[in-house]
């Protein structure tokens, strides 16, 4: 393997791992707005394919034929990966309280509510541009700067791929910053009123 | 050199208003760790050691803050475990942020490659510099609307050998500025497009 092709193949799990981590905490703030345990549920297995990933990230990093004056900015790659590591326990201790079945705090719903990046949820209504489409179809990111994290569709949450259709009467659990809660809101349900809960 | 620390002293400050802040500096702290890190900038990276103390003094405040509205009922204190438990794990993502930061500070370094591969293929951070031309110079970040248009925001502005970290509303961009914005992959590079002056108009908002 080429030098450049190694690097290509660490970093693209670095960034697997840091975007893993992100979507855990994601999750984790979502679980404990919705007091959702299927969602806490899901962020423990994130943790268990971030323990497999880290692993094959940081073998992949010292299997690399690195020289001795390239030993220290390996090190800092391996800490990189080491701090992701500690941002997802983060998120599953969070998730955790959920877990306990402790009922999560008002005060906690406020703060997920107000802070900067949010979490939200949105029903679809059989008149939204986005029933019937995949979830690449609908380009919800493009058009609201919000992510779908999870979709509840009757008793289940599904975790989202691009393939996933998205059908009337769903609910889309997703996260980005305050702003695009009513964009998000609207594109879900333009004109009927839908109601959650 | 020891550190110093910031004395505690008890102001009554609502435990939403500090848990709050700790989010938003605990997500904040990630994306300025990682973006020091991988743009190789020690400065930015000591902004990030400065925040985790922060962080540090508002989770004594709010742990101050639980302890009073406990008052002694064990069902008070069985509903706010989960707030000081939240708490704690967003000062542990601080740590995490500061433990990147620190690769920096030490001298240790990320390979270099890494931040140029990191450059290509993750799109949520972005580091872009303010040409001249650009349609955005002397506009006041909020008037910009970023969020709304394009899901992105600033996070932080170099000028003049230093960093504006969060910068406000009112805040102008100047040309020469360079900024670090974070958000969605194709909101991203709209705006570094904006920046260097490759496109000369802000999309009329819908």
């Amino acid at each position: 393997m080429t030098e450049q092709k190694q690097f290509e193949e660490i970093v693209a799990r670095f960034v697997e791992l840091k975007d893993t981590s992100e979507l855990m905490m994601d999750l984790a703030y979502s679980s404990l707005l919705l007091n959702s345990r299927e969602l806490a549920e899901e962020v423990e297995r994130l943790e268990e394919y971030m323990d497999n990933l880290h692993t094959d990230f940081e073998l992949l990093a010292l299997n690399s034929d690195f020289k001795a004056e390239e030993a220290s900015g390996f090190l800092g790659l391996i800490r990189l990966g080491v701090a992701t590591e500690k941002i997802a326990d983060a998120a599953a201790e969070m998730a955790e309280v959920v877990l306990r079945g402790i009922e999560p705090h008002p005060v906690l719903k406020l703060t997920i509510k107000e802070a900067e990046e949010t979490v939200t949820q949105a029903c679809v209504s059989a008149d939204s541009l986005l029933a019937g489409k995949t979830l690449k179809e609908a380009r919800v990111h493009e058009e609201t700067g919000m992510w779908v994290l999870a979709i509840k569709r009757a008793e289940k949450t599904l975790r989202p791929r691009g393939d996933s259709k998205i059908q009337s009467g769903d609910i889309l659990i997703a996260s980005g910053y305050a702003e695009g809660v009513t964009d998000l809101k609207k594109l879900a349900s333009p004109e009927e009123a839908c109601s959650i809960e | 050199m020891p550190r110093h620390f910031e004395k505690i002293a008890y102001k009554p400050i609502p435990v939403r208003e500090l848990l709050v802040e700790m989010k938003n500096l605990s997500e904040l702290m990630i994306d300025l760790a990682y973006s020091a890190a991988l743009f190789n900038d020690k400065e930015l990276a000591e902004d990030v050691l400065a925040l985790e103390e922060h962080i540090d003094t508002l989770g004594y405040l709010l742990g101050i803050e639980i302890m009073i509205a406990a008052r002694g009922d064990p069902r008070d204190a069985q509903a706010l475990i989960g707030v000081s438990t939240v708490a704690a794990a967003t000062d542990k993502i601080s740590d995490a942020a500061a433990d990147i930061a620190a690769i920096v500070t030490r001298g240790i370094g990320v390979h270099p490659i890494v931040g140029s591969i990191f450059e290509k293929v993750e799109e949520r951070l972005m580091k872009a510099t303010v040409k001249e031309g650009s349609v955005i110079i002397g506009k006041k970040i909020g008037k910009l609307d970023l969020a709304p248009r394009m899901g992105v925001d600033i996070i932080a502005i170099r000028r003049d050998k230093e960093w504006i970290i969060n910068p406000k509303e009112t805040d102008r961009i100047l040309v020469g500025d360079t900024l670090i914005t974070r958000g969605a992959p194709l909101g991203t590079k709209e705006f570094k497009d904006l920046a260097e002056g490759n496109t000369k108009q802000l999309e009329e908002q819908y």
